[in-house]
């Protein structure tokens, strides 16, 4: 039998439901205005705390957020920021050898150098291009600053090249004066790490002065007359009174070289020496560009300047001929304020602005 | 003070962490449709220990939180938050609900209905309700009833207490 206390707690049960019921029903069939007035106030009062809560843990989770974001953009830029040295120094490489092989006046063929893992592999390098492409054994192979090697060995698409420090290289080479000729050869020692080259068979009676250019002579019928192979840096010895072994540094490194240029279809005899214009006239060249730049920079400022000069004397006159001129008893107009200057009386400062 | 009032004490403790916990916590959780809803675990675990009046009350009051601070439409929260309140006070008499797992049934089943009713009240168009009511609902029903039944371990003592005694 339902005791009395839980008939009047059943009762107030049900009537805390339906009343609950009845207002759910009333916001939910309420006109919208009214619902969301309502909401604004709690908002806005009872549950401000709430929402002042929410609101941190929002800001919290987007500022995690952002945080994040931020990170990997620096990372991002970090990463990339490490590759732009080599883009540049790819960029300019290829620039080089764009212009290269614009003064060339013979065939050539550029070819990618596919891959150098190990440092020895810089005596011989695979290049991109092959016969299908007109490779032909021997043909020269070139870099902007000089003399790379030749090509050893021909496939399809593919070719091997024999670079200047490999151990049977050799090519027939001159001074740029004309007054040296000799052979030059992959050196055995090495300084530093560094491959050299020695040009050999040099005659005792023929001195060669240091930084003199060594370029191919043509002759032996694979290399191409005037490429540059290497720059004297030294004597290595002198052989019993009549020939002298000159150290040279070879004039590009097939070890940096990732793009190269093969020569195809060229005459022995050509001479290619215009191709490489040495480091002094590249040079000149440069500082005329500059100096012409100046030039042009130079006068545009004068042409500036006159033009600033006479809207000027044009401000300055106007005003000028309205005032009186100057009496002769005072001696004269001083056309400066230092010449102006007197002992005496107020500074004559409107005069000397009239040029 | 009675023990029981003790008790009581610590339950509305519990309650407002609760609280806290749904508006500074949840926020920062995963997916807020399948995150678990701490307001809810907190009218359940209420409702099933007071008369089905009070729960009814403390449903509508939590609904009319809801409503005011999600962009639903008004009413919709409190009437279904209500019934829910409500439903899980008298099942407690059926259900054996002193049983842990029970509990965290009850809140699973609780937010399920809380669920469909509010996407009933609030014109939702049945593909969406469909989705709702078969993949997120059920989803956010299972890491809330995970979440009550932490909840119940961890306060297990200030559980016991029945408030409508």
């Amino acid at each position: 039998m339902i005791s009395t206390s839980d008939r009047r707690y059943s009762r107030r049960d049900t009537v805390l439901f339906l009343l609950c019921l009845g207002l759910s029903f009333f916001g939910l069939f309420s006109p919208v205005t009214w619902g969301r007035g309502v909401a604004d106030t709690l908002r806005e009062s009872v549950l401000f705390p709430l929402v002042w809560l929410q609101t941190r843990a929002e800001e919290g989770r987007t500022s995690r957020l952002r945080f994040r974001q931020v990170t990997l953009e620096r990372d991002s830029t970090a990463y990339l920021s490490q590759f732009l040295p080599s883009l540049r120094a790819e960029n300019e490489r290829l620039r080089q050898l764009l212009r290269l092989s614009r003064r060339l006046k013979t065939g050539y063929l550029s070819a990618e150098v596919l891959h150098q893992p190990q440092a020895m592999d810089g005596r011989t390098l695979l290049l991109s291009v092959g016969s299908r492409q007109g490779v032909v054994l021997f043909s020269p192979v070139i870099a902007p600053e000089g003399l790379i090697g030749m090509v050893s060995s021909v496939s399809g698409n593919s070719s091997v090249a024999m670079s200047w420090a490999h151990p049977e290289f050799r090519v027939s080479a001159f001074t740029v004066s004309g007054n040296a000729f000799g052979v030059v050869a992959p050196s055995n020692e090495g300084r530093n790490g560094e491959g050299a080259l020695e040009f050999r068979g040099v005659p005792y009676r023929d001195s060669v002065p240091l930084g003199t250019l060594v370029l191919s002579s043509g002759l032996g019928g694979v290399f191409p007359k005037g490429i540059p192979v290497g720059t004297v840096i030294g004597t290595v010895r002198e052989e019993a009174g009549w020939e002298r072994v000159y150290r040279l540094r070879p004039a590009a490194n097939p070890g940096s070289a990732a793009h190269v240029l093969v020569l195809a279809g060229t005459s022995q005899t050509r001479d290619l020496a215009a191709a490489f214009p040495s480091d002094s006239l590249l040079d000149a060249v440069r500082l005329d560009s500059i100096a012409r730049l100046r030039r042009i920079d130079s006068v545009a400022q004068a042409v500036k300047a006159a033009r600033a000069a006479r809207r000027d004397s044009l401000v300055r006159t106007t005003p000028a001929q309205s005032r009186t001129p100057p009496s002769a008893g005072q001696g004269g107009t001083p056309s400066s304020p230092m010449q102006g200057g007197t002992t005496s009386g107020p500074p004559p400062a409107p005069k000397d602005s009239v040029p | 003070m009675s023990s029981n009032r003790v008790s009581r004490v610590q339950l509305l403790l519990v309650m407002l962490l609760m609280v806290g916990l749904q508006f500074y916590v949840r926020p920062r959780l995963w997916d807020a449709r399948i995150s678990p809803d701490f307001l809810l675990i907190a009218l359940m675990l209420f409702a099933m220990r007071s008369r089905p009046g009070l729960a009814a009350l403390a449903g509508f009051a939590v609904g009319l939180i809801a409503d005011t601070l999600t962009p639903a439409r008004f009413g919709a929260g409190a009437l279904a938050h209500t019934l829910v309140g409500y439903l899980a006070s008298w099942g407690r008499a059926v259900f054996f609900a002193d049983n842990m797992l029970v509990n965290a049934g009850f809140v699973a089943a609780g937010l399920w209905l809380r669920d469909f009713i509010v996407l009933v009240a609030s014109g939702t168009d049945h593909r969406q309700m469909f989705t709702e009511l078969t993949v997120y609902s059920p989803l956010q029903a299972l890491t809330t009833a995970g979440l009550a039944l932490m909840v119940l371990i961890l306060f297990r003592s200030m559980f016991s207490v029945r408030l409508d005694a």
